[in-house]
């Protein structure tokens, strides 16, 4: 219960939103609610509702390989697209469907998981192993950023007072690619105690593109580029999938909370990271 | 502040706070199908449709529902329904029944959208639905049973 919520305002311009939350200090966007329904923050006073800007529009365009979705897209919207279920062998939306459980997903929107995650957001090491750009609106400006980088900076200070418009994902053109999500919770709708995507693109016999992602570390998701970058121009093979799983392991920066310590994650790490190299170097396969 | 949406069939006005939660204004309303469990968004007890689709109403501010349909148990008289309640009290799925009104809503919309479910997805659709009591078992063969019986008619297979 939000103790001091005096205002609740239903905008209907992004420039209007964001004269609201200029005016107080205190005000927060709301689109899907759910995060802000279950806090008891006394910090709010006003919510602006974004839900009415024209944010939820989602569009494949496979001439110029790209999906671009709204921020205000519930979550299950996305999973059930069939243009969304037809990129990258469904990958992102049966990752996508991970999250939490049914009326979770019809009531969350994608920008709500992006603007301020938790540090166990799926969404983010999903979207970071893909091309994905981030568009925001800022003092009257829109902006764009690359999103694992954006997670990987300052992105409370960055996404403050802005409006996330939505997210574009840039499709893998003519490369043999797949990609995977591995993720370890204590029930199947318990936020993740561990969770992590992969993506590799494959040309000829070789790995010309790496992509992993390793979320609630316990820290926001982080892409292991050490690993990205010596996958590159190996043949994906049992032991390089080994090696690398015990590669990434090391490399990625782990922790331990009250779920798991820090040497269950990278034992978890292992685990998951050669599973998932297995799982796409059958795909790549079969698709050659 | 003022909020306008459709309850069941019915286009109100109501007057609320800022920070009030739709669980508590549609009980307020008289809606007791819709039961107070855990209210962080875990158990089910206080799914409603928005716009058709099962939503935890704990987790959703009052305001959020201006503009929108909302239907709960009290909502639901056609035939799927009908079907689905008795189904469910034929099957034995309901012990204790707190969180009947729950399961009824998520079945409700998943057969709403997909005639003919898998039990996978049937297990899907219940996946926001706590139940202590039953184990879900005899749930899932109810679902299955009003699916065969209403939209599995015509071809009389599955
Ligand atoms: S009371 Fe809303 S999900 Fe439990
Ligand atoms: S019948 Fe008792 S909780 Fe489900």
């Amino acid at each position: 219960m939000l103790k001091n919520l005096k205002e609740y305002h239903y905008p209907g311009s992004l420039d209007e939103a964001l004269s609201l939350s200029d005016r107080e200090s205190r005000s927060f966007f709301i689109a899907g609610g759910t995060a802000l329904a279950l806090s008891d923050s006394s910090r709010p006073v006003e919510l602006i509702d974004v839900s009415r800007l024209g944010l939820d529009e989602l569009e494949l365009d496979k001439e110029n390989g790209k999906l671009t979705i709204g921020a205000t897209t519930k979550i299950q919207k996305v999973v059930e697209n069939k243009s969304v279920q037809s990129v990258l062998g469904g990958f992102l939306s049966e990752s996508l469907e991970e999250i939490g459980s049914y009326p979770v997903r019809n009531a969350g929107t994608l920008g709500g998981s992006l603007v301020r995650p938790f540090p166990w957001s799926d969404v983010v090491p999903i979207l970071s192993v893909l091309e994905t750009e981030i568009t925001y609106y800022h003092k009257g400006d829109e902006k764009t950023r690359e999103l694992s980088k954006l997670y990987e900076s300052d992105f409370r200070g960055t996404l403050n007072r802005s409006i996330i418009e939505g997210v574009s994902i840039s499709l893998p053109e003519g490369l043999n690619t797949a990609a995977k999500f591995k993720k370890f919770s204590r029930s199947e709708f318990d936020v993740a105690a561990l969770n992590l995507a992969c993506k590799l693109s494959v040309e000829g016999n070789n790995i010309s593109e790496a992509r992993l992602s390793i979320g609630a570390r316990p820290m926001i998701g982080e892409r292991v580029t050490d690993l990205e970058d010596n996958l590159v121009g190996e043949k994906l093979t049992e032991k390089v999938a080994e090696d690398a799983a015990v590669f990434a392991a090391d490399a990625a920066d782990l922790g331990g909370d009250n779920k798991l310590s820090k040497e269950y994650r990278k034992q978890l790490v292992k685990k998951m990271a050669e599973e998932a190299l297995m799982d796409i170097k059958k795909e790549v396969a079969n698709e050659s | 502040m003022k909020v306008e949406f459709e309850l069941n069939g019915e286009v109100k006005e109501f007057d609320v706070d800022s920070g009030e939660i739709l669980l508590d204004l549609l009980r307020d309303e008289g809606c007791k199908s819709v039961k107070r469990g855990c209210e962080t968004g875990d158990c089910g007890a206080c799914m409603v449709l928005v716009d058709g689709r099962a939503m935890t109403s704990c987790t959703l501010f009052a305001a959020q529902a201006d503009g929108k349909e909302v239907r709960t148990v009290e909502g639901l008289e056609d035939e799927l329904a009908e079907q689905l309640k008795e189904s469910l009290l034929e099957a034995g799925a309901v012990q204790c029944g707190f969180c009947i009104p729950g399961v009824l809503i998520s079945a409700y919309s998943l057969l709403s959208r997909n005639e003919e479910p898998t039990k996978g997805e049937i297990k899907a659709a219940l996946d926001g639905n706590l139940c202590r009591c039953t184990g879900y078992v005899k749930q899932i063969e109810a679902i299955k049973e009003t699916a065969d019986s209403i939209g599995g008619s015509s071809n009389g297979q599955k």
